[in-house]
């Protein structure tokens, strides 16, 4: 054969092996495949060991806990894929919380929403312009702002929980439709936007891009100054929509509301198969992440396992899952 | 005995089988040239010598014994060492940190003094104690220099085999000469020399002995390097004869009738980019050389929007053009080609289809993907590059060899249908075979009108390649010419980096000083003459040509004097523009160029033998009795 076809021969020889795809490929490929396999594998152990859990009462009480997580998870997966990380959405919720009780104090339900989610906005555009064009570190601004956050929840609360917020509030999470809680199908209402988003619009395929490799992505005139910064500020916004969410199930807001939330979507992001170092995961994945962090918390609960041991166990299943990922990920690169 | 030997070594990367049953043997005192075609696996041995890869099979012998080294650290301990092109220096560190690393990476107390006089010894052993002091900083240096550091590190380790991979593609002829020198020197005293290249005057000049590598396999096993003939080993690395791969079919290169899509000015964007002008043509291949630093890929990106110009215009269609970002580029027509396919270009964590649309993307305004109305353009473009559709969309980037990435790539800044395209070394890491589909490819895209710049390292490639080409040097550019009327050794020298040719610049400017007139440093071939520099204004001494020109001689004003015979004093017929050439030689008796001098009226105290003597003391490497020479045009 002459050197001409030499990289059509190297491609029949792709072709040739690519029949025998074998379960761990399609698994090294498909994170939501992987995930829901696992989170199948979870429910089926915890179903075994604990029959309470599968009941409907559990179910519905595992799906109105995912929400505010759930909502976070969402902004941290945007900022995890450009390789970034946000650190702040936790304490970004107290204070956008005391932003939404305040108002509501003052104005009619609508507006207040509206100022709590541009309060979250506006700080995560704060982080967003600070990391893009100032260069500098993710896991740096956003810690500041955890503590910027947190102390201006004190503030303005004057470290004072507020309450007596409108009955109106607390309908967004009693009320629900088909049997299924209202907030809950926001939340999934959310995830599917966010996936029709990251998979079927610019913006989203440039947030994979930029994660992946943003030279090449600004080579190819890809906008990523804005996106990235847009990722920060989507992440914001999201603590600002949990904060309503969290406000609205216990009719109370407290300045620390939100502490240690951003590990939990940190978790839930990594978990659900994202590579910290960005370009790879998957929205869908997220959520999976969610729940698998939620069952094993309500599993180990439902088992009476000390609170203590239970960030043992959370612990553990991060770490596993990352570990997992590597190795799966590896197999992926040589395969 | 041999100093090391390699026994039946296979390597394989994904899909790609890099080598294949290679053998290789090295003795004590040679210098041993590893050939091959870009991708032909020469790399990948010279690293599995190093350690810096591990073969999937075969032995290892290091004087008769079997290697098990598991990485570059045990390679250096057994004396094995790369110098490499990308060097392993640490910049921030000084000289004699450099050179005592390993040492200081020991455990133990440091004896610095000690360590300074044995990195002072080194570096006299190789006569560089003028130029290389133990305490400057190694980001200081230049990359000849560094490349010094490098080897001074291998000679503290007391490496006996020393592998030396492409090591003068940055490199100046003057400092290429210099390694050599270096290389035989190292090479007398006993150690075993692995050089790697596929400069073949470098191999001639510099080995001893040869062995070629083609797709992975030995073709060719230590031949005595004197024994063969130029041609006989370019059949080897290519299996078949080069001209067939820059073949044309019949197209005429110089093109003068097609409208001038990008004429760029004066472009400055220090510290690479100086002065740069250049004008490209619809269906021209400009070629872009110059040496590694010249400041090619900068002028390219700085066209495309990577890089903020300071001064100078850009001219796109006959309007001023800037882009801000690469986005204002890709959506006025232009494609980029980026030289680090891995780092500029491939997004690995996208499949193939993704990647090739990303430009698509870049260049689209709505919110939605939009890949499907580029479905046919996509399916053309694959058909034309020879790449199977049906497997390759879906699949991973990175499990392709270097020429198929390289191929979607440049379908990538195809599917935009672009006016303009820019290639920074479109070829490097690509095997034989797709460079010369690459090529086809390049001509069939200009033919169609498209305007083409194409960046090479590669002498003869961007002969080989382009219709016209503009030399830059030290950022700015000096010549713009056909490409059929400049070969390998006329570009060198238009390329030389200033800082090289300062030296006859300076005698040139002297010169004019003394004598008055112009004074010129120029070659001529094939009827015309090529003006690399040229010093002085003098109206009425005019020789007819500036720096950069190519002009036939007999348009010249100095064609009496070509032809006469050197080291005198010429008069036209009617008596006017004396003019005085001296060819100048390098060592090895290869031509340097021409110093001219030319006058309006000559000086009455101007002794032509004498400032013929001065010239050649001062440039020349050899001193032939200037007589007997003849400047043949």
């Amino acid at each position: 054969m002459t050197p001409m076809n030499g990289p059509a021969t190297s491609l029949t020889g792709q072709t040739g092996a690519a029949p025998r795809r074998t379960l761990l490929t399609l698994l090294a490929t498909q994170i939501e495949l992987r995930m829901s396999l696992v989170v199948v594998a979870v429910m089926a152990v915890l179903s075994l060991i604990s029959p309470y859990f599968l009941t409907l009462n559990n179910m519905l009480n595992l799906l109105s806990q995912s929400v505010v997580v759930g909502l976070l998870a969402l902004g941290q997966t945007l900022v995890i894929l450009i390789g970034g990380i946000d650190l702040s959405v936790g304490s970004l919720v107290g204070v956008t919380g005391i932003v939404l009780g305040l108002s509501l104090h003052h104005v009619p339900m609508p507006a207040a929403f509206l100022f709590c989610l541009a309060a979250g906005a506006a700080a995560g555009l704060v982080n967003g312009l600070i990391i893009t064009y100032g260069r500098v570190a993710a896991f740096v601004v956003t810690l500041g702002m955890m503590s910027v956050g947190r102390s201006l929840a004190y503030v303005l609360s004057g470290a004072n929980s507020i309450s007596g917020l409108p009955a109106g509030l607390g309908a967004l999470s009693a009320d629900s439709l088909f049997d299924i809680p209202v907030d809950f199908l926001v939340l999934i209402a959310c995830y599917a936007l966010c996936w029709w988003f990251l998979n079927h619009t610019k913006g989203g395929r440039t947030l994979y891009a930029l994660g992946s490799n943003a030279e090449a992505a600004r080579v190819a005139g890809l906008r990523i100054g804005t996106w990235s910064v847009l990722a920060y500020v989507i992440s914001g916004l999201m603590s600002g929509v949990a904060a309503i969410f969290m406000a609205s199930r216990i009719l109370s807001i407290d300045p620390i509301g939100g502490q240690g939330l951003e590990l939990d979507a940190i978790a839930a992001v990594v978990i659900g198969g994202a590579s910290l170092f960005g370009g790879r995961g998957s929205i869908i994945g997220t959520l999976f992440g969610v729940f698998v962090m939620l069952f094993i918390r309500n599993g180990l609960n439902l088992l009476n396992v000390s609170p203590y041991w239970q960030g043992t166990a959370i612990g553990s299943v991060i770490i596993v899952a990352v570990l997992a990922e590597r190795l799966l990920s590896g197999a992926r690169r040589r395969g | 005995m041999a100093l090391l030997e390699l026994r039946d070594i296979w390597k394989r990367f994904g899909v790609t089988q890099a080598l294949s049953g290679a053998a290789f043997d090295l003795r004590a005192g040679e210098i041993h040239a590893l050939v091959g075609a870009n991708g032909a696996g020469k790399s990948t041995l010279s690293r599995i010598i190093s350690g810096h890869i591990r073969p999937d099979s075969g032995e290892i012998l290091l004087n008769g014994t079997r290697l098990r080294h598991t990485g570059a650290r045990d390679a250096i301990r057994a004396g094995i060492t790369m110098v490499t092109q990308e060097t392993s220096l640490a910049p921030d560190l000084s000289v004699l940190e450099n050179i005592m690393l390993p040492r200081i990476a020991m455990p133990g107390r440091l004896d610095w003094r000690a360590l300074r006089r044995q990195a002072q010894a080194l570096i006299g052993e190789i006569g560089q104690s003028e130029v290389l002091r133990p305490d400057m900083p190694v980001s200081e240096l230049s990359i000849g220099q560094r490349q010094l550091v490098e080897i001074l590190k291998a000679l503290a380790l007391d490496s006996r085999i020393i592998i030396f991979d492409e090591p003068t593609a940055a490199l100046s002829p003057h400092e290429a000469e210099q390694l050599f020198g270096l290389m035989r020197s190292l090479a007398t005293r006993g150690h075993g020399l692995i050089f790697v290249s596929h400069r073949l005057e470098e191999i001639f000049a510099v080995t001893d002995r040869v062995t070629v590598l083609r797709e992975g396999r030995i073709v060719a096993s230590g031949l005595a390097t004197e024994t063969l003939q130029q041609g006989e080993l370019v059949r080897l690395m290519v299996g078949r004869e080069l001209q067939d791969i820059y073949d044309r079919g019949g197209r005429s290169r110089w093109r003068t009738d097609g409208a001038v899509i990008l004429r760029v000015s004066h472009l400055s964007c220090p510290p690479m980019v100086r002065d740069v002008s250049f004008e490209v043509r619809a269906g021209e291949v400009l070629g872009l050389a110059g040496l590694v630093g010249a400041g090619r890929s900068e002028t390219i990106e700085t066209i495309f929007g990577l890089r903020q110009p300071v001064s100078g215009t850009i001219e796109l269609d006959g309007k001023p053009f800037r882009a801000r970002s690469p986005r204002d580029a890709v959506r006025a027509g232009i494609g980029l080609i980026p030289e680090d396919r891995r780092g500029q270009a491939i997004v690995p964590d996208f499949s193939v289809r993704e990647n090739l649309l990303l430009a698509h993307l870049g260049a689209r305004s709505a919110v939605t993907l939009g890949y499907g109305m580029r479905g046919a353009a996509v399916r053309a473009l694959l058909e034309r590059l020879e790449l199977p559709e049906r497997r390759l969309l879906d699949a991973n980037m990175l499990n392709f060899s270097g020429g198929m990435q390289q191929k979607v790539i440049l379908a990538r800044g195809l599917v935009l249908a672009p006016r303009l395209l820019l290639l920074d070394e479109p070829t490097r890491g690509v095997d034989i075979g797709t460079r010369s589909s690459i090529y086809a490819m390049l001509r069939r895209i200009a033919d169609e009108g498209v305007a083409c710049v194409v960046v090479s390292s590669d002498f003869e490639e961007v002969i080989g390649v382009s219709d016209r080409i503009a030399v830059l040097s030290d950022g700015a550019s000096v010549a713009e010419l056909p490409a059929e009327l400049i070969d390998i050794e006329k570009l060198g020298m238009f390329a030389a980096p200033r800082s090289s040719a300062e030296k006859t610049h300076t005698v040139l400017g002297e010169l004019v000083a003394r004598y008055g007139g112009t004074a010129y440093w120029m070659a001529a071939e094939g009827g015309r003459l090529f003006c690399f520099d040229r010093v002085g204004d003098d109206p009425s001494a005019d020789p007819g040509f500036v720096t950069g020109g190519f002009p036939e001689i007999a348009a010249t004003a100095i064609a009496h004097a070509v032809g006469a015979p050197a080291g005198a004093l010429h008069r036209a017929a009617d008596g006017a523009r004396p003019t005085l050439l001296v060819p100048i030689s390098g060592k090895r008796g290869h031509s340097l160029g021409i110093v001219g001098l030319t006058f309006g009226q000559a000086p009455a105290d101007f002794d032509a033998a004498a400032v013929t003597q001065h010239i050649l003391a001062a440039l020349g490497e050899r001193r032939d009795a200037p007589n007997e020479t003849r400047i043949e045009a």
